[in-house]
């Protein structure tokens, strides 16, 4: 009796992830190895091809253009995570202590992560076209006389305000909710101590809030290696090619021009190189929590 | 560490206690004033924006000049002219239903696929290995960048007849399938097996159980699925441009696409239609912003 | 109990919509026993131009209809439609690179039978020719609209002003030097959009460099350093005369900027007319020719094909799209084009060349034309990110750093290209 109702388990958790299973295999898996076996070969995206071997492999190692898009990429991503996970962090620390209308403030400070990355770029573009300079000009403050997404040295950081503008809000409400957890008699024997602010959250609320620093890293680190909302709206890549991300360039020149096969050779090193990260991540992090 | 600290606190631990926590009440007193009037005018960075798009999408192009006024002053008057126009070119209430349809149907499907998925995943992954695997495999999909699928997507989806919404609506459910199975499976490691083995001397079936007693159990990180999977598909452009491009259906973020290049050079008019773009999630986060927030809280707590 | 009923319905629901939505989309649209024709093209500007056409078009046949699509991002939604097999039966393209790959993949079909084809000038079927990777039988494009790039200058602002058109390069400077006195921007650029870096770039290098410069660099005979110097160092002295820091502006910037007098001309094409209209649709717009040589008679005006129409290898009604053909180059459909989004006809005959095209009149009569030179390029490769990364880098060498970049990236980009011509003209021996 008790057997028969274990198999009738085990069937039903069986059957209960098949539909998950197929749809995943149907619409990740096996794009994803023709997507690589595309990588093989010199297909335009229609017409015909030939296999062309490890060529394309070969080639994204010498391809200047390849290599500045992972330059660009990586130092995005390495800033853009510190940022905000340094700014989401105090915003939390912020908005988890007693002040006034608090969730009002929580409210409009999430409101970025709900709003379209396109559109947001749209209207971001605009104010570092025009607003910025001309408040610069008004003021007389010579480096924001000009756009700054039309330097070569600095449209980085352009696009990097907007996107860290948009990603501060997820992380904060993941540090909110981890702050949460920490129950209160913790501080209160810190307080015992006399430990000074910094100290109290150096040893106390840090330790305890390590599982959510790791989710943010992780995350973050993530979504900024996949920039491209933010590319596509503010720069196009541009100035002089200085803001082609990884995801930009394998979109433009894959789908627009007629490099598919040798973009799609960029795009499964790209895979194999983001969850390398995310891998090495997750073991580091993990060490981090068992040690504190 | 701070255990060890915590021996050394003296006798008279009642009034020590009570001497701190006032300590902490009057800074906390002051703080939050000061505090409060920091993260007010931080709101500023995040609100200046939403005022210039709602200000220059009131104007008319005479009112722009070159200057910070012409950006940033009040329009002379508060005409509709602009929205009305945007709202015929992008052809706003057939986009608007095409956007409400294509979400709604993928969170239906996420909570129900998904949650069977997770529920299994999370009962038997520490038991077993199949399922284990299983897990990675699906969670390493969040890895894969859209770009290598979307070609072979495109044309597996023509050959399915799925070119149209309802492909769009599969992709989504496969697309947030990593994230929503972790965070259902996650979830489950905190629902004890009691639950369930108690309905089985009921005479229950699994699957009964399932859709009884689980799955309204699991109803916070319904909310939290509903809210992630929602914001996600709402604002994507490029699943819809390359999959439905073709077809006389557009998302509202892709007629906002369009929009762009037709119309680039008015940019009151395009500011109106960005304006008309975010109204509907913006007052939809006003009216379940609680549940937003919280939905999204949940997922980092128990996910 | 009530719970499970709960589930149970939410269940349902999510089965019918989808299946609703499954429905709704598959279900057949044609059922009116009509041949349907689809055409796809790729100016989404020109949109109200071709509704008009669609309406008269179906109005005026009972047993054919068409439908015409002027989607934005034109390019990757018809890349899409080719993946899926789904193809247009009539698609309306640029004479360039995306022209010459979609022939060299065997996409089109051959209208060498069509009668209109004998109606359209030489010149432009020569364009086209000249666009074939390797040299095919027959014909696969139609010419519909070509348009001019030059300079487009404010007529109102010279005539005020008693500003002379300039016939070379050194009158040119002057003139720019002469307006920069005025306080007005000789020349706007929108450097932002780095394609509009092309605009001043094909004008010159039309007057300056060989017109089959590409084919010879693919047979070996030449570099682009060699023939390209010139081009470079014109291109880089006119940032002296346009408004500081143009990569800050976009092509749409750009043209509201020249539309409200904030400069005297603008150099960019035919094309930019309409979008400057909309902003200002009183302006006086004229152009000229870009005065590259310092003699007058080495100018030569850069023209392409704007717009071209072929017919997919796919479609299954060749004749109908015929039809649909014979109406397109109707005197009267294509000066519905005309007068909506300007340019120069492809087709013999007496049109009304628009006024903006006055300055250029000549040249186009004379037929001293020269196809845009970045007809020729890989869209992959970027020349005009290229272009605006010569623009900004400010050191002594930057041209050199430039050219030799573009020779080894041309090489690097059209290998396959170059070995499947080698291949061909081996075979031709």
């Amino acid at each position: 009796m008790n057997k028969k109702k274990m198999n009738d388990r085990q069937k039903t958790y069986i059957l209960m992830i098949i539909p998950a299973l197929v749809l995943f295999v149907a619409f990740n898996t096996i794009p994803l190895i023709t997507g690589a076996m595309y990588s093989f070969t010199n297909y335009r995206g229609y017409g015909s091809y030939d296999f062309v071997g490890l060529r394309n492999y070969i080639d994204l190692f010498s391809d200047s253009r390849v290599g500045n898009s992972y330059l660009f990429t990586f130092k995005y991503a390495i800033a853009g995570t510190i940022l905000v996970n340094l700014l989401s962090l105090l915003l939390a620390l912020g908005l988890n202590s007693k002040i006034k209308c608090k969730s009002l403030l929580r409210g409009v400070y999430f409101l970025p992560n709900i709003l379209g990355g396109l559109i947001i770029g749209y209207i971001f573009s605009f104010i570092f076209t025009y607003i910025i300079p001309a408040v610069g000009s008004a003021l007389h403050i010579g480096f924001l006389e000009n756009s700054i997404l039309a330097s070569e040295k600095f449209a980085w950081i352009g696009v990097l305000i907007v996107g860290v503008w948009q990603a501060v809000a997820m992380n904060t409400i993941i540090y909110i909710s981890g702050l949460q957890t920490i129950p209160a008699d913790i501080y209160e024997a810190g307080m015992i101590d006399g430990a000074s602010r910094w100290q109290t959250f150096k040893d106390l609320t840090l330790p305890m809030l390590m599982p959510f620093v790791s989710t943010n890293l992780i995350l973050s680190t993530k979504n900024m290696l996949m920039v491209f909302d933010q590319i596509m709206a503010l720069t196009k890549g541009g100035p002089a090619q200085s803001t082609e991300s990884i995801s930009y360039l394998i979109y433009k020149n894959g789908m627009d021009g007629g490099q598919f096969g040798f973009q799609s050779a960029n795009a499964v090193v790209f895979f194999v190189v983001i969850v390398t990260i995310s891998i090495f991540q997750m073991a580091v992090t993990n060490k981090k929590e068992e040690q504190l | 560490m701070s255990g060890s600290k915590r021996s050394f606190v003296p006798q008279p631990i009642e009034a020590k206690v009570k001497s701190a926590d006032e300590i902490k009440n009057d800074k906390g007193g002051k703080s939050s004033v000061f505090l409060t009037i920091l993260l007010v005018l931080g709101c500023v960075t995040i609100l200046f924006p939403l005022y210039m798009t709602i200000i220059i999408a009131f104007k008319s192009p005479s009112e722009m000049t070159n200057d910070i006024n012409g950006a940033l002053s009040l329009p002379q008057s508060f005409s509709l002219d602009n929205f009305a126009e945007a709202m015929r070119v992008t052809d706003f209430w057939h986009s608007l239903g095409n956007s409400i349809v294509i979400t709604a149907a993928t969170i239906i499907l996420s909570l129900v696929i998904h949650s069977m998925a997770g529920y299994a995943i999370g009962r038997n992954m520490n038991r077993k290995k199949g399922f284990k695997m299983i897990y990675f495999y699906i969670v390493s999909g969040m890895f894969v960048p859209f770009a290598i699928l979307m070609m072979p997507l495109v044309k597996q989806t023509a050959n399915l007849g799925l070119d149209n919404m309802a492909g769009v609506v599969i992709l989504y459910t496969v697309f947030y399938m990593p994230m929503n199975v972790m965070l259902y499976s996650g979830y489950m490691k905190n629902v004890p097996m009691a639950m369930e083995e108690a309905a089985d001397m009921d005479g229950s079936s699994a699957w009964r159980t399932y859709w009884t007693i689980i799955f309204p159990m699991m109803k916070p990180m319904h909310a939290t699925v509903a809210v992630l999977t929602a914001l996600g598909t709402w604002n994507d452009v490029m699943t819809p441009l390359v999959i439905m491009s073709g077809s006389d259906n557009v998302t509202l973020p892709l007629a906002q696409l369009n929009f762009q290049t037709q119309f680039g050079t008015n940019y009151n008019l395009a500011f109106a239609s960005y304006l008309l773009a975010l109204l509907p999630i913006v007052i939809f986060y006003i009216i379940c912003q609680k549940q937003i927030i919280g939905g999204v809280a949940n997922g980092a707590v128990k996910g | 109990m009530n719970k499970a009923k709960t589930a149970k319905s939410l269940l349902l629901l999510a089965a019918f919509s989808s299946t609703l939505l499954l429905q709704g989309c598959s279900a057949d649209k044609y059922s009116d026993g009509k041949i349907h024709i689809t055409m796809l093209q790729y100016k989404p500007e020109a949109v109200k131009a071709f509704e008009k056409i669609e309406e008269r078009f179906n109005a005026t046949h009972d047993n054919i209809h068409l439908d015409i699509e002027s989607p934005n991002e034109a390019m990757t939604v018809l890349k899409t439609r080719l993946i899926r097999e789904d193809y247009p039966d009539i698609v309306g393209i640029g004479g360039d690179i995306n022209y010459s790959n979609f022939l060299d993949a065997e996409l089109f079909a051959d209208i060498s039978d069509l009668d209109v084809v004998n109606t359209i000038k030489p010149a432009y079927l020569q364009i086209d020719k000249d666009l074939e990777f390797i040299p095919q039988e027959g014909v696969y494009a139609l010419p519909y609209a070509a348009n001019a790039a030059g300079i487009l200058y404010n007529k109102d602002m010279f005539d005020a002003n008693g500003w002379e058109i300039p016939q070379t390069w050194s009158e040119f400077l002057s003139l720019c030097e002469t307006i920069k006195e005025t306080g007005t921007n000789p020349l706007y650029f929108g450097y932002k959009d780095t394609w509009t870096c092309l605009a001043p770039w094909n004008a010159l290098a039309v007057g300056l460099a060989p017109a089959d410069v590409c084919s010879r660099v693919n047979s070996g005979d030449t570099t682009f350093k060699a023939e390209y110097r010139e081009v470079a160092d014109k291109i880089k002295v006119l940032l002296d005369y346009a408004e500081p820091n143009p990569y800050a502006y976009s092509y749409n910037d750009a043209c509201t900027a020249f539309a409200r007098g904030e400069s005297a001309m603008y150099p960019i094409g035919s094309y930019a007319v309409p979008q400057i209209l909309s902003v200002n649709p009183d302006m006086n717009i004229d152009s000229f020719p870009f005065p590259a040589n310092e003699n007058e008679a080495d100018n030569v005006l850069n023209s392409g094909i704007d717009l071209q129409f072929s017919v997919m290898k796919e479609s299954k009604n060749k004749e109908a799209a015929y039809e649909v053909l014979r109406f397109l180059f109707e005197d009267e459909t294509i000066q519905i084009y005309l007068d909506d989004q300007g340019g120069v006809p492809c087709k013999e005959g007496d049109f009304e060349l628009p006024k903006f095209l006055s300055g250029m009149e000549q040249y186009i009569n004379d037929n001293r034309m020269s196809d845009f030179h970045d007809h020729h390029y890989p869209s992959e490769m970027s020349v005009d990110a290229l272009i605006q990364t010569y623009l900004m880098d400010s050191s002594a060498n930057s041209a050199e750093t430039f050219l030799d970049r573009f020779d080894t990236e041309w090489v690097r980009y059209n290998r396959d290209l170059i070995a499947k011509v080698k291949k061909y003209e081996e075979g031709q021996r």
